[in-house]
């Protein structure tokens, strides 16, 4: 079948049948939600467990079962790795693993996946495992793609029930309560599996610094805890920076993340009050430094700013230019100190902010978001999971939730990436569809969605370079083109969800080449 | 190998591309992703090679992400140190000419050697980039950097002006420009221009090119850079020397060593003038040095402002980030553009009236006053229709 964007979806996906995409908000559920069994406490039980092998087997782990993470430590975790080697000494078959997002420290899993200690992965398959799936490594069933309130949705749903959800914190008492931002090695917000705490049959909190009671803030709580477990090593913050969040100093990127700028200035949002997403990624962090530039120079004064807590947001913190930051993860250690010292700088989880079945999400009420891009083309769809040789490269992250619930969302990518062109005819994977994209911004100029003239008369009337978007790629297509393009076999080896746990595209299996 | 010839680099953006003469011609590439790119690569070498004529090789191809233009540029260059006889390629090239008036309030300068640092470079907004081929390009590096400057050229659509300086014609610049002539610049810089004689030279170069390569001759205009004391005491005839000769530029950097000065306001104060006044006298324009200091946007202001003061129309920039600053020096302020439509709507009553003078408000307007205006209108007009692009 065919979802809204003409997409063709089949209509199972493994042992789930699908729900097609029909539209950024036209799903509308009344039902109830999901909920973990119910379990009585004796005062004062004690929780402590001696091992991660004690802890498999107290919660009952068994072969075929589902176990969670959060990647709040992202590069740096050691968590899943020390997990996923116990389950194997355990003689653990057959395991679903359901992390929040994998890293390139996790390419050990590849082995685990081929001995068939794990041989389903929900959620993002990027790095080394993505790299293994997508060139023919075997799963037992395609995995799903979800944004961070996607999968938030998906566990309250019951769409994916939690077995034993594995907690890192760097921080936590022997009641079970944890943190992230505390203890010896901090990462910052660890928000994303609050959700797998109150939903796992089980919950596993698994810290290198154990403290007297009571450990706070209440991250996670006692009441969701059912064991603790001391361990030497849960991650290394200084890795929390690695990978995307590096500012960039090359001159085109530059330009792009100031003319994504300007166009926020030149738009009707730019007054007091104004709230952004400033995400990860060189641009994304280069463009919310020039806004941060803008609004001093207008002397305006933001409500929030939120994403991933840089040091940039909180240096337009203590300037006054927002009186707060929502972070959901933090990018840096300025961030995470931040949270510690200044109330004003607000951990949030995804159930705040991205969440589809919810009374109100924090994206909702942005004025300007700033996101990336793989891939976009010319009706404004987005791709940020796979690459255009077909090949899974990332998680969706919050991509989804902030461009859906953004007034204006922009995005920012280079025109091409060395011989590879950025703007096609139609993206390799829809991640966001093109209704939710209101403005994309390359070294080239600004494309703007046709369905938004009046934003377009802005940035008309301020003088910023707005092109046409198809001018744009003929433009970069010269300087590569022609590109080879991947044929894909009916085989899915993945599932893009939509937000609200339709199904907006999937990942094929690449059969040849055209 | 005996006799191979190799051209580019493993640098990022670009590409090393190796010839071994043979009996027959091959191709063999390597790139990342060979799925996705080998193709296109294929089809750029092939193609490149078909326009050269017959070239017996074995050519390999080991891509680091170089765009087409630097493909075609790294095996004209490879395949014709190999086969010395073959002729320079033509690419296609569509320029819109400009005037010798053109708005230059910045010049960028760009590394005629660089795949990397030129990807994008007409994309900054500057008024005129400069591709260079003569101090950021080491000797061994200049015969591919001029190939690669051509190709670039022929490539790349600017939306303001495109020149290339050429090295001294002695040095080098005699073999620069047939090859980058070909990818119809709308201008050459002249380094170290010391005399009447280096400009006719050079025009004379200029006119034999453009008439073998069918471009109307005299279009291609002309910028001696005067950075000598030479160069500065024989502006006058420098600045007559050709009618092609459309702006005067500064280098401060090789003045201030040739007559051991230090670099300050002051010490400069003398050449900057002299070339300004020369300059106007012979109804051209003037550019000021290059300010090196990327980080101090205050510095660059600060001398930016001092050389429009002076009467200088642009400035030199080493960096996309210098580009907004000397924009913002140089362009007529709203208030001037305001007194300057006044001036103008009084002079075009005062010719409806059949009136010599011009006055405004019992005031009287001098004809350089006027032209002045005009000037900044005629700016400010061309400006808005190049930023709407």
């Amino acid at each position: 079948m065919k979802n809204a964007l003409g997409r063709e979806i089949p209509e199972r996906i493994g042992n789930r049948s699908v729900e097609p995409f029909a539209g950024a908000f036209v799903t509308k559920r009344t039902g109830r939600k999901a909920a973990r069994p119910q379990k009585w406490s004796a005062p004062r039980e004690n929780k402590v467990l001696p091992s991660l092998e004690a802890a498999i087997e107290a919660t009952g782990l068994k072969d075929g079962m589902t176990i969670s993470f959060h990647h709040s430590f992202r590069e740096g975790d050691r968590v899943i790795n020390q997990v996923v080697d116990a389950c194997a000494r355990a003689g653990l078959k057959n395991l679903r693993l359901f992390p929040t997002a994998l890293f390139p420290t996790h390419a050990k899993l590849v082995d685990h996946i081929q001995a068939g200690v794990v041989n389903r992965i929900e959620g993002s398959m990027n790095g080394p495992v993505g790299a293994f799936i997508s060139q023919g490594g075997k799963l037992a069933e395609p995995g799903t793609l979800r944004s961070h309130g996607g999968r938030w949705r998906a566990i309250e749903a019951g769409d994916v029930a939690i077995d034993v959800a594995f907690v890192a914190a760097s921080q936590a008492d022997p009641y079970g309560n944890a943190n992230g931002i505390n203890g010896r090695t901090p990462c910052g917000p660890i928000g994303f599996c609050r959700v797998d705490a109150q939903y796992a049959r089980k919950t596993v909190v698994v810290t290198n610094d154990l403290v007297p009671y009571p450990a706070y803030p209440f991250e996670i709580e006692q009441g969701w805890t059912d064991y603790v477990v001391e361990v030497d090593e849960v991650g290394d913050p200084a890795q929390i920076a690695s990978g995307t969040l590096e500012m960039t100093r090359s001159p085109a990127r530059l330009r792009i993340a100031r003319l994504a700028a300007e166009a926020v200035r030149a738009s009707p949002y730019f007054k007091e009050g104004l709230s952004f997403q400033g995400g990860a990624g060189g641009i994304s962090l280069a463009a919310t430094m020039y806004l941060a530039l803008e609004m001093e120079k207008a002397k305006i004064v933001g409500s929030f700013v939120m994403g991933g807590g840089t040091k940039i947001m909180v240096d337009m913190l203590h300037k006054g230019l927002v009186r707060a930051i929502l972070d959901g993860q933090a990018f840096d250690p300025t961030a995470v100190a931040s949270i510690r010292e200044d109330p004003a700088h607000v951990m949030m989880d995804p159930g705040l902010y991205a969440n589809y079945d919810s009374r109100g999400c924090s994206t909702y009420l942005l004025d300007a978001a700033f996101l990336g891009a793989t891939e976009v083309d010319l009706d404004f769809n987005v791709n940020v999971n796979t690459h255009s040789d077909g090949r899974l490269l990332h998680g969706i992250g919050g991509h989804q939730d902030v461009a859906a619930g953004a007034k204006m969302t922009l995005i920012t990518a280079p025109s091409i990436r060395g011989r590879l062109p950025v703007i096609l005819d139609r993206v390799t994977t829809v991640t966001t569809p093109g209704e939710v994209i209101d403005v994309i911004v390359t070294e080239r100029g600004l494309a703007v969605n046709p369905k938004r003239q009046d934003l377009k008369d802005s940035l008309l009337s301020a003088g910023l370079p707005v092109r046409d978007l198809a001018e744009m790629k003929e433009e970069a297509d010269r300087l590569v083109r022609p590109l080879g393009r991947p044929v894909f076999a009916d085989e899915v080896i993945a599932a893009i969800e939509w937000r609200d746990g339709t199904v907006i595209d999937v990942v094929r299996k690449v059969e040849g080449w055209e | 190998m005996q006799n191979e010839t190799m051209a580019g680099s493993d640098a990022k953006g670009d590409c090393r591309v190796a010839v071994a003469p043979t009996r027959a011609l091959s191709v063999e590439v390597k790139t990342e992703d060979p799925e996705l790119f080998e193709r296109g690569i294929r089809e750029v070498v092939e193609e490149a090679l078909s326009q050269l004529g017959k070239v017996k090789g074995a050519v390999s191809v080991v891509d680091q992400g170089a765009l087409n233009y630097v493909l075609a540029a790294r095996v004209e260059t490879a395949v014709r140190a190999a086969f010395p006889d073959l002729s320079p390629l033509s690419p296609r090239v569509k320029r819109q000419q400009t005037g010798r008036d053109a708005p230059r309030r910045s010049r960028l300068y760009a590394p005629g050697n660089s795949p990397r640092l030129l990807v994008g470079i007409e994309l900054h907004g500057a008024d005129c980039v400069l591709l260079d081929l003569e101090d950021s390009v080491p000797p061994a590096e200049k015969a591919a950097a001029r190939v690669l400057v051509k190709h670039l050229l022929a490539a790349i659509d600017f939306p303001g002006e495109v020149w290339v300086r050429i090295n001294p014609l002695d040095l080098g610049g005699r073999d620069d420009l047939p090859e980058v002539l070909r990818g119809r610049p709308h201008g050459v810089a002249l380094p170290k221009a010391e005399s009447e004689g280096d400009v006719a030279a050079l025009s004379r170069e200029l006119a034999s090119l453009e008439k073998s390569l069918d471009v109307p001759v005299g279009t291609t205009l002309v910028m001696p850079i005067l950075e000598t004391a030479q160069g500065i005491l024989h502006a006058e005839e420098i600045a007559a020397a050709d009618p092609r000769v459309a702006v005067l530029a500064f280098g401060a950097e090789d003045f201030t060593r040739d007559v051991g000065a230090r670099r300050t306001p002051e010490s400069l104060l003398f050449a900057r003038s002299m070339l300004v006044a020369t300059a106007k006298a012979a109804g051209i324009q003037a550019s000021d040095t290059v300010y090196a200091d990327v980080e101090n946007e205050k510095g660059l202001l600060a001398e930016a402002t001092l050389a429009r003061d002076l009467g200088f129309d642009g400035k030199g920039a080493i960096h996309p980030a210098q580009i907004g600053p000397l924009h913002a020096v140089f362009s007529p302020s709203e208030k001037e553009l305001e007194e300057a439509r006044k001036v103008v709507a009084a002079a075009e009553d005062a010719q409806r009236r059949g009136i010599g003078a011009i006055a405004i408000g019992g005031k009287m307007i001098d004809r350089p006053v006027l032209e002045r205006a005009r000037r900044a209108l005629y700016l400010a007009d061309h400006l808005a229709r190049r930023d709407s692009r």
